[in-house]
């Protein structure tokens, strides 16, 4: 057993029994033990903390007799990239997560909150989300040293390599996105808790804590809502400079999976938002608050239980079952509980008015359409499985299904969202009006193709009649709604926001960025795809031809320079690989008939008419060199040589062991023969220089890089140039001196990046200032959770 | 009926639309022996596609695919849709080999034919022997270029 193990058994132990107290607790309604809980908690995330560090600190030194280690990295890899292979197994992933949702549960220990039975069921109930993953953890350890993972090898075998790290997850943006996706699905763990408890306590006739949980909630889902988008935005970028992922979005289904908890939860803010105690959304905010979890975990199994398989697939050898498991479970807690109870009442108990246009039903309508989308989500990702199970028909899930379906409802929800804010400040008369100018001016603007390349997507005369519909459409359609989405948001932040308080302000502009943002994503979104083109040039002779080549039915030129072909690692040292003398002797005759490759310096040679035989350092380990090139002048005495063969054990009475093999297995340390084979990685690149109408407008470098031992698997290095209006992209791909260069002319880049600023910006304004339920906020800072007033209904 | 509860029936009514709806509109990928791309129609058992080749006495065509493989989409979007190239592939027998597929068959073929990653096409005869491959995506006319060669080859 490793440290490792033993910190992974520890945690698993301490948060066991940090369940048990409080179960005892909250069975018997005591505090008897109250105050040891955070204590515990705080031991547990400890214990995972420091278990993640210690198997950080095995990737950074590379201490390949960890089994995981070898498997997700290599020497050759700069620090930053063994760091993530930390996370680029399952076992790493389930690690960090778990770690990150004991630090959570900690944070949320460590806060006074709302005391009584309740919170020890929250407390409980997040504990055991943590000891869930710990259990996976002791399952199937990160820790699992090479020994068990080839229990045939001999005892103390360390290999001297890695297998290294999936290339697609050589890049920056990947560095970070896990840990932030990561973050945010450990951040849901509380508000799963709460939503849970709350049912709990309503089934067991009990008056639920939603209510006094409120804030809580609030802050707690805003804080993940903010990291899900940031890991949604990171991801894409990062798909972005990945050739042939089909630009920042392709459905895959791994970016599908994360897509559906950040709408689920854009759902879950605003019924949480229109949450009224006694009065509305009593069952369906904190349903929806516990379900967000519960599907963030059904789209990790269905992606990680390798039912699916994506580019995305790094990790797929089966934690499928424990993932499964904790799927039904979080299913069971976070949407069937509130389902029974939700059938079990008479209603909402709420005398409702039979208005139809009032603030409420319009924010029950975009939690609706919010939802709407989730669900066209969900069942891309379900129904083939469905089809396949039930009929053994193998379905396509493809971009025009996501795309198709979702368009409208997009459409849908922007007017409504333009209608909801004009008729804040409008009241109902002229914002009627306006609504009716816009719906028509969306249905009109449809028609609008002066193009085939307006056409939202190409439809045949086989597909349905919703497609063909659909498909036809414009995509100017999306202009009209996302310009009165503009409108009605500026005018009701300038109506708003001068007579608030200062909090309130920033809180308001907050909400002003974050639907300006959605605007702008959405009209960007759906031009840059229409409008992407591209146009290609080949350069026969890229290695002496530095000539300006026009590229074809374009406005650009490119002129190529310094190509070059390297390898990694750069000259790598056998020595590293290769046994010593030394080595051999320790080994000893486990190694009798295995081929290996032995370094040394040679102190002794004889030359005999079959063979010639060399001593290494002074020792019983001898090369034998067999065959016509015996006598090969790499062999010379005070010479450090590298030599590859099969390892003979008392093969000849004068020696330990001799090494048999011939003169191309040998060579000197400093220019290793051909099959010791240290390449890892060929790299082809050269310098490129691209001209638009005769001015440069970028220079870089571009290539890529093949993986030699990971299936020859190949990664682009792109140039992208960002424009203002447009990005210039360009991939390469050399062969022999040859340079195919496509280059690509994406459209709406800028306003897609300014988008995704509002956004984040906007989500962090409204987190910190809300005037009642912000991080910085009076009530917050007071260490009261209780709600003071009603939520306000700006929202 | 209060007006949240029309709209909450109204908006089940339509997810249960949208369900029912796109699942059968969604195109076919496989069936028990065929694996459909674009418009082109695959075998998806070698042994019975070779039985057919030897049969009609044509040349094997094999496409190594998977379903996350953009190229791949785009081959059923601007290359199969060509009813050029449907009349070439006319002259072959068809068989597609999902590189996710990890059956004994998929994965000898896979091997035999070096296929690593999608897509790959690779032009056999009835014995196994290569006629032509073509790695990653071909437009149009190099994709007609390639099949032509191979059935030259294959008459020699």
């Amino acid at each position: 057993m490793t440290p490792g193990h033993i910190l992974l058994y520890l945690a698993l132990s301490v948060s066991l029994a940090t369940i048990i107290l409080l179960g005892r607790d909250y069975v018997k309604d005591a505090e008897k033990y109250s105050k040891y809980i955070p204590t515990l908690v705080g031991l547990t995330a400890g214990l995972l903390t420091t278990a993640l560090i210690y198997l950080t600190y095995q990737f950074v030194t590379t201490d390949y007799s960890n089994a995981y280690v070898w498997n997700n990295t290599t020497d050759y890899l700069p620090l930053l990239y063994r760091i993530t292979g930390v996370y680029a197994g399952n076992e790493g992933s389930v690690l960090l997560w778990a770690t990150l949702a004991s630090i959570v549960a900690f944070w949320a220990a460590r806060m006074r909150g709302v005391s009584g039975q309740n919170r020890k069921l929250v407390q409980g109930i997040t504990m055991g989300i943590v000891s869930f993953f710990s259990v996976m953890l002791v399952i199937q350890s990160p820790f699992n040293t090479i020994t068990q993972e080839f229990p045939q090898a001999v005892p103390g075998f360390v290999p001297a390599t890695g297998r290294g790290l999936n290339p697609l997850l050589v890049d920056p943006y990947m560095a970070i996105h896990p840990p932030v996706m990561f973050v945010s699905y450990a951040l849901l763990t509380v508000p799963f808790a709460i939503g849970s408890a709350h049912f709990i306590s309503l089934h067991r006739g009990q008056q639920g804590l939603f209510k006094k949980w409120y804030g809580s909630v609030l802050r707690w889902l805003r804080i993940s809502w903010l990291f899900l988008t940031a890991a949604v935005a990171l991801g894409a970028l990062w798909s972005y400079t990945v050739l042939g992922w089909g630009g920042i979005w392709a459905w895959d289904p791994v970016e599908t999976a994360i897509f559906i908890p950040w709408l689920f939860l854009t759902a879950t803010l605003h019924a949480v938002t229109n949450y009224r105690p006694g009065r509305n959304y009593t069952v369906l905010a904190p349903a929806m608050t516990s379900t967000v979890f519960a599907l963030a975990i059904y789209t990790t199994s269905i992606v990680r239980s390798g039912v699916f398989r994506s580019v995305h697939s790094f990790a797929n050898e089966g934690i499928g079952l424990s993932l499964l498991i904790l799927m039904a479970i979080t299913a069971f807690l976070g949407v069937l509980l509130p389902l029974i109870y939700w059938f079990g009442q008479d209603g909402e108990g709420v005398t409702q008015d039979s208005k139809w246009i009032t603030r409420s039903n319009l924010l029950h309508l975009a939690v609706l359409g919010l939802g709407t989308l989730a669900f066209i989500s969900i069942w891309g990702l379900t129904f083939p499985l469905l089809r396949d199970l039930t009929t053994g028909i193998e379905v396509e899930v493809n971009a025009k299904y996501y795309n198709l379906w979702s368009y409208p409802i997009v459409l849908l929800i922007l007017l409504l969202l333009g209608f909801y804010m004009d008729f804040d400040v409008e009241g109902h008369e002229r914002s009627r009006i306006a609504l009716g100018i816009f719906t028509a001016l969306t249905i009109g603007a449809a028609f609008i193709k002066p193009s085939s390349a307006w056409q939202l997507a190409s439809v045949s005369s086989t597909d349905t009649a919703f497609y063909r519909i659909v498909g036809n459409a414009s995509v100017l359609s999306v202009v009209p709604p996302a310009t009165y989405v503009c409108i009605a948001i500026i005018k009701r932040a300038f109506e708003r926001i001068p007579n608030i308080s200062r909090r309130g302000q920033l809180k308001e502009f907050g909400i002003t960025l974050i639907h300006l943002g959605v605007a702008i994503l959405v009209v960007s979104l759906a031009f840059t795809y229409l409008f992407t083109a591209q146009s290609s040039v080949i350069i026969q002779d890229a290695r002496n031809d530095e000539a300006i080549h026009h590229v074809p039915e374009s406005s650009y030129s490119v002129q190529a320079a310094n190509y070059s072909e390297t390898t990694k690692p750069r000259n790598p040292d056998p020595r590293r690989i290769a046994l010593s003398s030394q080595q051999v002797l320790s080994k000893g005759s486990s190694l009798n008939g295995t081929i290996k490759a032995v370094h040394g310096t040679i102190t002794a040679i004889k030359r005999g008419p079959r063979a010639t035989v060399a001593q290494l350092d002074n020792s019983g380990v001898w090369i034998g060199l067999t065959g016509e090139n015996q006598s090969s002048t790499s062999l010379s005495r005070g010479r450090e040589i590298v030599a590859r063969g099969a390892v003979m054990w008392n093969y000849v009475p004068q020696a330990d062991a001799v090494v048999v093999t011939d003169a191309r297995n040998v060579g000197p340390v400093s220019n290793p023969p051909p099959a010791i084979n240290l390449t890892r990685v060929e790299k082809q690149s050269m310098d490129l220089r691209i001209y638009r109408d005769g001015n440069q407008i970028a220079a870089g470098n571009v290539g890529q890089s093949r993986y030699i031992k990971q299936g020859g698997m190949q990664v682009r290095d792109v140039l992208i140039n960002r424009g203002l209006t447009q990005d210039t992209y360009v991939i390469a791909a050399l062969n022999d001196g040859t340079a195919s260069l496509t280059i690509k002319r994406i459209p709406l880049m800028t306003p897609i990046r300014i988008g995704v600023l509002f956004l984040l910006v906007g989500m962090i304004l409204v987190l910190l200032f809300d005037p009642i339920h912000g991080l910085t906020a009076e009530s917050h800072r007071s260490r009261t959770t209780v709600s003071k007033n009603e939520p306000t209904t700006s929202d | 009926m209060s007006p949240r509860k029309i709209l909450t029936i109204v908006f089940l009514a339509a997810l249960l639309g949208i369900g029912y709806q796109s699942m059968n509109a969604a195109p076919v990928l496989s069936d028990q022996s065929y694996s459909y791309h674009g418009e082109t129609k695959w075998h998806t058992n070698f042994s019975s596609a070779r039985a057919v080749a030897v049969n009609q006495d044509k040349p094997i065509l094999v496409y190594f695919w998977t379903t996350w493989c953009t190229y791949c989409e785009d081959y059923n979007q601007n290359v199969y849709s060509d009813p050029a190239v449907r009349a070439h592939l006319d002259d072959f027998v068809l068989v597609a080999v999902n590189l996710d597929n990890n059956s004994p068959e998929a994965s000898r073929l896979k091997q035999q034919y070096g296929a690593t990653y999608p897509p790959q096409h690779v032009a056999i005869t009835q014995q196994g022997q290569q006629l032509a491959k073509i790695n990653g995506y071909a437009k149009k006319k190099a994709f007609i270029d390639y099949l032509e060669r191979a059935q030259r080859r294959a008459n020699q």
